[in-house]
Protein backbone atom coordinates (compact mmCIF):
# COMPACT_ATOMS: atom_id res chain seq x y z
CA UNK A 1 0.00 0.00 0.00
CA UNK A 2 1.32 3.44 -0.87
CA UNK A 3 1.60 5.84 2.06
CA UNK A 4 -1.26 8.32 2.04
CA UNK A 5 -0.86 12.04 1.56
CA UNK A 6 -2.80 13.07 4.64
CA UNK A 7 -1.83 16.41 6.07
CA UNK A 8 0.15 17.41 3.00
CA UNK A 9 -1.81 20.49 1.91
CA UNK A 10 0.36 23.58 1.56
CA UNK A 11 -1.32 26.85 2.51
CA UNK A 12 0.25 30.13 1.49
CA UNK A 13 -0.62 33.78 1.96
CA UNK A 14 1.18 35.33 -1.01
CA UNK A 15 -0.19 38.82 -0.31
CA UNK A 16 -2.81 40.66 1.74
CA UNK A 17 -5.75 39.51 -0.35
CA UNK A 18 -5.13 35.89 -1.26
CA UNK A 19 -4.96 32.44 0.24
CA UNK A 20 -3.50 29.71 -1.96
CA UNK A 21 -3.81 26.03 -1.08
CA UNK A 22 -2.09 23.26 -3.03
CA UNK A 23 -2.50 19.50 -2.62
CA UNK A 24 -1.70 16.43 -4.70
CA UNK A 25 -3.97 13.42 -5.26
CA UNK A 26 -3.17 9.98 -6.65
CA UNK A 27 -5.96 10.05 -9.19
CA UNK A 28 -6.46 11.10 -12.80
CA UNK A 29 -7.38 14.71 -13.45
CA UNK A 30 -10.84 13.91 -14.88
CA UNK A 31 -11.84 12.06 -11.71
CA UNK A 32 -10.54 14.82 -9.43
CA UNK A 33 -12.49 17.37 -11.48
CA UNK A 34 -15.69 15.31 -11.12
CA UNK A 35 -15.20 14.87 -7.38
CA UNK A 36 -14.84 18.66 -7.04
CA UNK A 37 -17.80 19.61 -9.20
CA UNK A 38 -20.50 16.90 -9.07
CA UNK A 39 -22.93 17.14 -6.15
CA UNK A 40 -23.12 13.37 -5.60
CA UNK A 41 -19.36 13.41 -5.01
CA UNK A 42 -19.07 16.70 -3.10
CA UNK A 43 -21.60 15.39 -0.55
CA UNK A 44 -19.14 12.64 0.39
CA UNK A 45 -16.26 14.82 1.51
CA UNK A 46 -17.26 18.46 1.94
CA UNK A 47 -18.59 18.53 5.51
CA UNK A 48 -16.26 18.38 8.51
CA UNK A 49 -16.40 15.20 10.59
CA UNK A 50 -19.26 16.14 12.91
CA UNK A 51 -21.37 17.81 10.25
CA UNK A 52 -23.81 16.70 7.64
CA UNK A 53 -24.28 18.11 4.14
CA UNK A 54 -27.93 19.15 3.84
CA UNK A 55 -27.86 21.15 0.60
CA UNK A 56 -25.59 20.46 -2.34
CA UNK A 57 -26.65 21.94 -5.64
CA UNK A 58 -24.14 22.67 -8.38
CA UNK A 59 -25.15 24.09 -11.74
CA UNK A 60 -21.85 23.65 -13.54
CA UNK A 61 -22.04 26.21 -16.35
CA UNK A 62 -20.91 29.79 -16.72
CA UNK A 63 -23.44 31.90 -14.83
CA UNK A 64 -24.71 28.83 -12.97
CA UNK A 65 -24.89 28.86 -9.18
CA UNK A 66 -23.70 26.45 -6.54
CA UNK A 67 -24.93 26.24 -2.98
CA UNK A 68 -23.55 23.89 -0.34
CA UNK A 69 -24.77 23.80 3.25
CA UNK A 70 -23.59 21.63 6.08
CA UNK A 71 -25.07 21.51 9.56
CA UNK A 72 -23.04 21.01 12.70
CA UNK A 73 -24.21 18.69 15.49
CA UNK A 74 -25.45 21.73 17.45
CA UNK A 75 -27.60 22.78 14.51
CA UNK A 76 -25.46 25.61 13.14
CA UNK A 77 -25.79 25.93 9.38
CA UNK A 78 -22.69 26.76 7.37
CA UNK A 79 -23.67 27.87 3.92
CA UNK A 80 -21.37 28.46 0.95
CA UNK A 81 -22.58 29.80 -2.37
CA UNK A 82 -21.42 31.43 -5.53
CA UNK A 83 -21.66 31.71 -9.31
CA UNK A 84 -19.42 30.10 -11.90
CA UNK A 85 -17.47 32.61 -13.97
CA UNK A 86 -15.27 30.23 -16.01
CA UNK A 87 -15.44 26.50 -16.60
CA UNK A 88 -12.74 24.69 -18.51
CA UNK A 89 -12.85 20.96 -17.66
CA UNK A 90 -10.85 19.23 -16.41
CA UNK A 91 -8.26 21.89 -15.66
CA UNK A 92 -9.94 24.98 -14.31
CA UNK A 93 -12.98 26.66 -12.81
CA UNK A 94 -13.39 30.21 -11.53
CA UNK A 95 -16.31 31.08 -9.29
CA UNK A 96 -17.43 33.65 -6.80
CA UNK A 97 -17.26 32.37 -3.23
CA UNK A 98 -19.36 33.55 -0.35
CA UNK A 99 -19.72 32.13 3.13
CA UNK A 100 -23.11 33.33 4.40
CA UNK A 101 -21.63 33.92 7.85
CA UNK A 102 -19.44 36.69 6.43
CA UNK A 103 -21.60 38.23 3.69
CA UNK A 104 -19.25 41.18 3.24
CA UNK A 105 -16.25 38.97 2.58
CA UNK A 106 -16.95 37.87 -0.96
CA UNK A 107 -14.07 36.28 -2.80
CA UNK A 108 -13.24 34.88 -6.20
CA UNK A 109 -12.06 31.28 -6.10
CA UNK A 110 -9.85 29.88 -8.85
CA UNK A 111 -9.45 26.10 -8.91
CA UNK A 112 -6.76 24.68 -11.17
CA UNK A 113 -5.82 21.06 -11.77
CA UNK A 114 -2.84 19.61 -13.58
CA UNK A 115 -1.80 15.98 -13.94
CA UNK A 116 1.68 14.52 -14.22
CA UNK A 117 2.51 10.80 -14.03
CA UNK A 118 -0.87 9.90 -12.58
CA UNK A 119 -0.70 12.52 -9.83
CA UNK A 120 -3.12 15.44 -9.99
CA UNK A 121 -2.15 18.70 -8.39
CA UNK A 122 -4.95 20.90 -7.08
CA UNK A 123 -4.40 24.63 -6.60
CA UNK A 124 -7.20 26.65 -4.99
CA UNK A 125 -6.82 30.37 -4.80
CA UNK A 126 -9.24 32.50 -2.80
CA UNK A 127 -8.87 36.18 -3.67
CA UNK A 128 -10.74 38.56 -1.40
CA UNK A 129 -11.96 41.96 -2.51
CA UNK A 130 -10.25 43.71 0.36
CA UNK A 131 -8.04 42.85 3.25
CA UNK A 132 -10.87 43.05 5.76
CA UNK A 133 -12.46 40.15 3.89
CA UNK A 134 -9.34 38.05 3.89
CA UNK A 135 -8.75 38.80 7.55
CA UNK A 136 -11.98 37.03 8.37
CA UNK A 137 -10.03 33.97 7.43
CA UNK A 138 -7.22 34.92 9.75
CA UNK A 139 -9.56 35.51 12.69
CA UNK A 140 -11.95 32.68 12.14
CA UNK A 141 -14.61 34.25 14.36
CA UNK A 142 -17.41 31.78 15.07
CA UNK A 143 -15.79 28.87 13.32
CA UNK A 144 -13.13 28.67 15.98
CA UNK A 145 -15.39 26.57 18.12
CA UNK A 146 -16.08 23.86 15.59
CA UNK A 147 -12.41 23.61 14.76
CA UNK A 148 -11.65 23.19 18.42
CA UNK A 149 -14.13 20.33 18.46
CA UNK A 150 -12.44 18.85 15.46
CA UNK A 151 -9.10 19.15 17.15
CA UNK A 152 -10.44 17.33 20.21
CA UNK A 153 -11.88 14.62 18.03
CA UNK A 154 -8.62 14.14 16.17
CA UNK A 155 -6.84 13.90 19.49
CA UNK A 156 -9.32 11.28 20.72
CA UNK A 157 -8.72 9.24 17.57
CA UNK A 158 -5.00 9.40 18.08
CA UNK A 159 -5.56 8.33 21.69
CA UNK A 160 -7.41 5.21 20.53
CA UNK A 161 -4.70 4.33 18.07
CA UNK A 162 -2.06 4.29 20.78
CA UNK B 1 -2.85 48.14 42.05
CA UNK B 2 -6.50 47.88 43.04
CA UNK B 3 -8.19 44.76 41.79
CA UNK B 4 -10.80 46.87 39.99
CA UNK B 5 -8.05 48.70 38.11
CA UNK B 6 -6.40 45.41 37.32
CA UNK B 7 -9.60 43.96 35.90
CA UNK B 8 -10.14 47.09 33.84
CA UNK B 9 -6.66 46.94 32.41
CA UNK B 10 -7.03 43.26 31.57
CA UNK B 11 -10.40 43.90 29.97
CA UNK B 12 -8.86 46.67 27.91
CA UNK B 13 -5.93 44.45 27.02
CA UNK B 14 -8.23 41.77 25.68
CA UNK B 15 -9.66 44.12 23.06
CA UNK B 16 -6.55 46.05 22.06
CA UNK B 17 -3.74 43.58 22.56
CA UNK B 18 -4.60 41.49 19.56
CA UNK B 19 -1.55 40.19 17.73
CA UNK B 20 -3.70 39.50 14.66
CA UNK B 21 -4.74 43.14 14.48
CA UNK B 22 -1.18 44.27 14.90
CA UNK B 23 0.16 42.21 12.01
CA UNK B 24 -2.84 42.87 9.76
CA UNK B 25 -1.19 46.15 8.77
CA UNK B 26 1.43 45.78 6.03
CA UNK B 27 3.75 48.49 7.38
CA UNK B 28 3.79 46.86 10.79
CA UNK B 29 4.77 43.56 9.21
CA UNK B 30 7.60 45.38 7.41
CA UNK B 31 8.81 46.75 10.73
CA UNK B 32 8.75 43.27 12.27
CA UNK B 33 10.69 41.99 9.25
CA UNK B 34 13.25 44.75 9.73
CA UNK B 35 13.80 43.62 13.31
CA UNK B 36 14.43 39.96 12.42
CA UNK B 37 18.11 40.72 11.87
CA UNK B 38 18.48 42.30 15.32
CA UNK B 39 17.58 45.29 17.47
CA UNK B 40 17.36 48.68 15.79
CA UNK B 41 16.82 52.32 16.67
CA UNK B 42 13.80 54.16 15.25
CA UNK B 43 16.07 56.17 12.94
CA UNK B 44 17.53 53.00 11.43
CA UNK B 45 14.06 51.58 10.77
CA UNK B 46 13.03 54.88 9.17
CA UNK B 47 16.03 54.69 6.82
CA UNK B 48 15.58 51.01 6.01
CA UNK B 49 11.88 51.21 5.19
CA UNK B 50 11.43 54.69 3.73
CA UNK B 51 8.60 55.45 6.12
CA UNK B 52 8.32 58.71 8.03
CA UNK B 53 9.52 58.86 11.61
CA UNK B 54 6.04 59.61 13.05
CA UNK B 55 4.64 56.68 11.07
CA UNK B 56 7.29 54.29 12.35
CA UNK B 57 6.85 55.53 15.93
CA UNK B 58 3.09 55.07 15.72
CA UNK B 59 3.43 51.51 14.46
CA UNK B 60 6.11 50.68 17.03
CA UNK B 61 3.74 51.85 19.75
CA UNK B 62 1.03 49.46 18.51
CA UNK B 63 3.54 46.62 18.22
CA UNK B 64 4.90 47.17 21.69
CA UNK B 65 1.38 47.41 23.17
CA UNK B 66 0.69 43.86 21.99
CA UNK B 67 4.15 42.77 23.09
CA UNK B 68 5.51 41.93 19.63
CA UNK B 69 8.41 44.33 20.13
CA UNK B 70 10.26 45.35 23.25
CA UNK B 71 12.78 48.15 23.72
CA UNK B 72 15.74 49.11 25.85
CA UNK B 73 17.43 52.44 26.34
CA UNK B 74 20.96 52.93 25.09
CA UNK B 75 22.11 56.41 25.94
CA UNK B 76 19.44 58.69 24.52
CA UNK B 77 18.28 56.16 21.96
CA UNK B 78 15.70 53.45 22.27
CA UNK B 79 16.60 50.16 20.64
CA UNK B 80 13.64 48.06 19.56
CA UNK B 81 13.78 44.29 19.35
CA UNK B 82 11.47 41.51 18.23
CA UNK B 83 9.57 39.43 20.79
CA UNK B 84 9.08 36.52 18.42
CA UNK B 85 7.48 34.32 21.07
CA UNK B 86 4.46 36.63 21.04
CA UNK B 87 3.72 35.50 17.48
CA UNK B 88 2.56 32.22 18.95
CA UNK B 89 -1.20 32.93 18.65
CA UNK B 90 -0.66 33.41 14.91
CA UNK B 91 1.25 30.18 14.75
CA UNK B 92 -1.44 28.32 16.63
CA UNK B 93 -4.16 29.76 14.47
CA UNK B 94 -2.32 28.81 11.31
CA UNK B 95 -1.82 25.27 12.58
CA UNK B 96 -5.55 25.01 13.25
CA UNK B 97 -6.43 26.37 9.82
CA UNK B 98 -4.00 23.96 8.22
CA UNK B 99 -5.60 21.08 10.07
CA UNK B 100 -9.07 22.14 8.93
CA UNK B 101 -8.04 22.50 5.28
CA UNK B 102 -6.02 19.30 5.43
CA UNK B 103 -8.92 17.45 6.98
CA UNK B 104 -11.24 18.33 4.11
CA UNK B 105 -8.70 17.51 1.41
CA UNK B 106 -7.79 14.27 3.20
CA UNK B 107 -11.47 13.24 3.07
CA UNK B 108 -11.51 14.06 -0.63
CA UNK B 109 -8.33 11.98 -1.05
CA UNK B 110 -9.86 8.98 0.75
CA UNK B 111 -12.98 9.28 -1.34
CA UNK B 112 -10.95 9.36 -4.57
CA UNK B 113 -9.16 6.19 -3.42
CA UNK B 114 -12.51 4.51 -2.71
CA UNK B 115 -13.81 5.44 -6.15
CA UNK B 116 -10.72 4.11 -7.85
CA UNK B 117 -10.73 0.88 -5.87
CA UNK B 118 -14.37 0.43 -6.84
CA UNK B 119 -13.41 0.81 -10.50
CA UNK B 120 -10.64 -1.76 -10.25
CA UNK B 121 -12.87 -4.40 -8.68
Amino acid sequence: MTPDRHGSAVIEFPNDLEIVTTREFDAPIELVFDVLTKPEHVRKWFAPFDCEVTVCSIDLRVGGNYHIVFVTKDGTECSFRGTYLEIDPPGRTVETWLYDGWPEAEAVETVELSEARGVTKLTMKLAFRDQAGRDHMTKFDGQEDSFDKMEDYLRSLRGKAL
Amino acid sequence: MLISEYIRSVARASTTSDVFNAVAEAHRREILDALISGEKAVGTIVNDLSMSQPQVSKHLRVLSEVGLVGYRAEGRRRLYYLEAARLRPLHEWLAKYERAVNDRLDRMDDYLQELQQGERQ
